[in-house]
């Protein structure tokens, strides 16, 4: 029978390894965390357990700024998400934002259907329901729920990228010192991340274009 | 260098911190599939995370990798200074999804010390855009007044703010029905309130009482009775 381990105890473990592990490899990676942080990146993403974005970007502590939460929506009237994207475009000075979509959301599925999640869900995953609406067409086409959902996952990337250009921060920051927008879908079953261009279709290189 | 030079150049750079990313995540991916060549198919089947993650938007506290999980294990929620506000629809759609959809059986407010959220609350500036958000900071201090104007030191100060601000977030987690009516159902979720220092990138367990909190918290916001209908 194996032994049950506390969960907790089981991150706890965790962390000590990872600050041994850390320590042994560079000796003064906290005392250098310690003086600030520099990203380069700001990823909003999806709360879903799946995508740890520094790991599965294979970056390193104080590579990105995160946001995550629930199908990495950006309402135009989120004051929750709006604060970070002030504080990384603003104060940090991010030269990137990223929104990163994924295949298998859960909430890209739920927003397939009209179910009653709850109030709170019912609100927030109005817009992403909003854009199966006005998709309809396209989206009855595709021959499985997996591919509408994944095109359902693009096209709120795409929006999300709409309003974030709307914002103040993001604004000044692309006109004065060319800050560029992507937006990314991850594959969760292949593991790998692809780039969306400007229409919402794929794209293997190129930046977002800055207007 | 010219002017169009000088563009061409950033634009260059832009590219390859661009690039670097999709480099690294192949990289990754490839790897993960040499240790365990399913390990992708697995994790499309669907996700079935015990944790749900609170944490601040600072780039240097990646949830998973300080704690040592892997994808799939935790799900994660994180904004400017790890802050639980009640009319928050961002905030409590995660809460929502991870407890009744979920039903994850640990939830993690984690903060950490240095925390520029938490520095910016307390300079006496107008923040613009930020105001509202991190006014919830300041009345966190508020709430603790006599404690932390007794702290003479500056940093001891802060220090002891980012303590009391996971304690009041994991209140404000414990305030919601869908925790409430979970926790008489089947005894989890169950609150944590840790604090992450950079000193030692070691995780403090500030050892927050979940049932007395619980059952404190109830005397005043009791939502235990589900609606009508």
């Amino acid at each position: 029978m194996p032994t049950y381990i506390d969960p907790i105890d089981h991150i706890l473990a965790g962390n000590r390894t990872y600050q041994q592990h850390t320590t042994q490899c560079d000796p003064d990676a906290f005392t250098n965390l310690a003086q600030g942080q520099a990203p380069d990146i700001l990823w909003i993403g999806c709360a879903d357990s799946r995508i740890p974005e520094t790991t599965v970007c294979h970056c390193k502590p104080g590579d990105i700024f995160v946001h995550r939460n629930i199908a990495n929506t950006v309402h135009a009237d989120d004051l929750n998400a709006a604060s970070v994207v002030e504080y990384a475009v603003t104060h940090l000075k991010v030269k990137k934002v990223v929104v990163c979509g994924h295949t298998k959301c859960g909430g890209a599925n739920a927003a397939l259907g009209d179910a009653d999640l709850g109030q709170t869900l019912n609100t927030w995953l109005h817009p992403v329901r909003e854009l199966r609406r006005r998709h309809k067409i396209e989206l009855d086409k595709l021959p499985s729920d997996d591919a509408r959902s994944a095109r359902v996952a693009e096209l709120n990337v795409q929006q999300s990228i709409e309003v974030l250009k709307q914002h103040p921060a993001v604004k000044r920051a692309v006109s004065e010192r060319r800050l560029t927008l992507h937006g990314l879908i991850y594959d969760i079953g292949a593991g790998q991340l692809k780039i969306l261009d400007d229409s919402g279709s794929k794209k293997t290189t190129g930046l977002w274009s800055p207007n | 260098m010219t002017g169009k030079e000088e563009i061409k150049e950033v634009r260059k750079y832009l590219q390859q911190s661009h690039d670097r990313i999709f480099e690294n995540n192949k990289k990754w991916a490839e790897e993960m599939r040499k240790k365990k060549p399913e390990f992708f198919t697995d994790l499309s089947a669907g996700q079935a995370p015990e944790y749900l993650w609170i944490g601040c938007s600072d780039s240097r506290i990646p949830a998973e990798a300080i704690t040592g999980l892997e994808p799939g294990e935790m799900f994660i929620h994180r904004n400017i200074a790890n802050l639980v506000n009640n009319i928050d629809l961002n905030v409590m759609s995660v809460v929502n999804y991870a407890v009744r959809h979920l039903k994850v059986k640990h939830i993690v407010v984690c903060g950490h010390y240095g925390c520029g959220g938490v520095k910016a609350a307390m300079t006496p500036k107008d923040m613009g855009l930020l105001n509202p958000w991190l006014r919830n900071i300041r009345d966190v201090y508020r709430l603790h007044q006599d404690e932390l104007d007794a702290i003479t030191e500056e940093e001891a100060k802060y220090d002891r703010l980012v303590e009391l601000n996971v304690y009041e977030q994991c209140r404000n987690i414990i305030k919601t029905a869908a925790v409430q009516q979970c926790w008489a159902k089947n005894e989890f979720p169950v609150v944590h309130g840790w604090v992450f220092g950079f000193s030692d990138g070691l995780l403090k367990d500030l050892k927050f009482d979940h049932e007395g909190q619980l059952k404190e918290i109830q005397k005043i916001y009791n939502l235990t009775q589900e609606q009508d209908g």
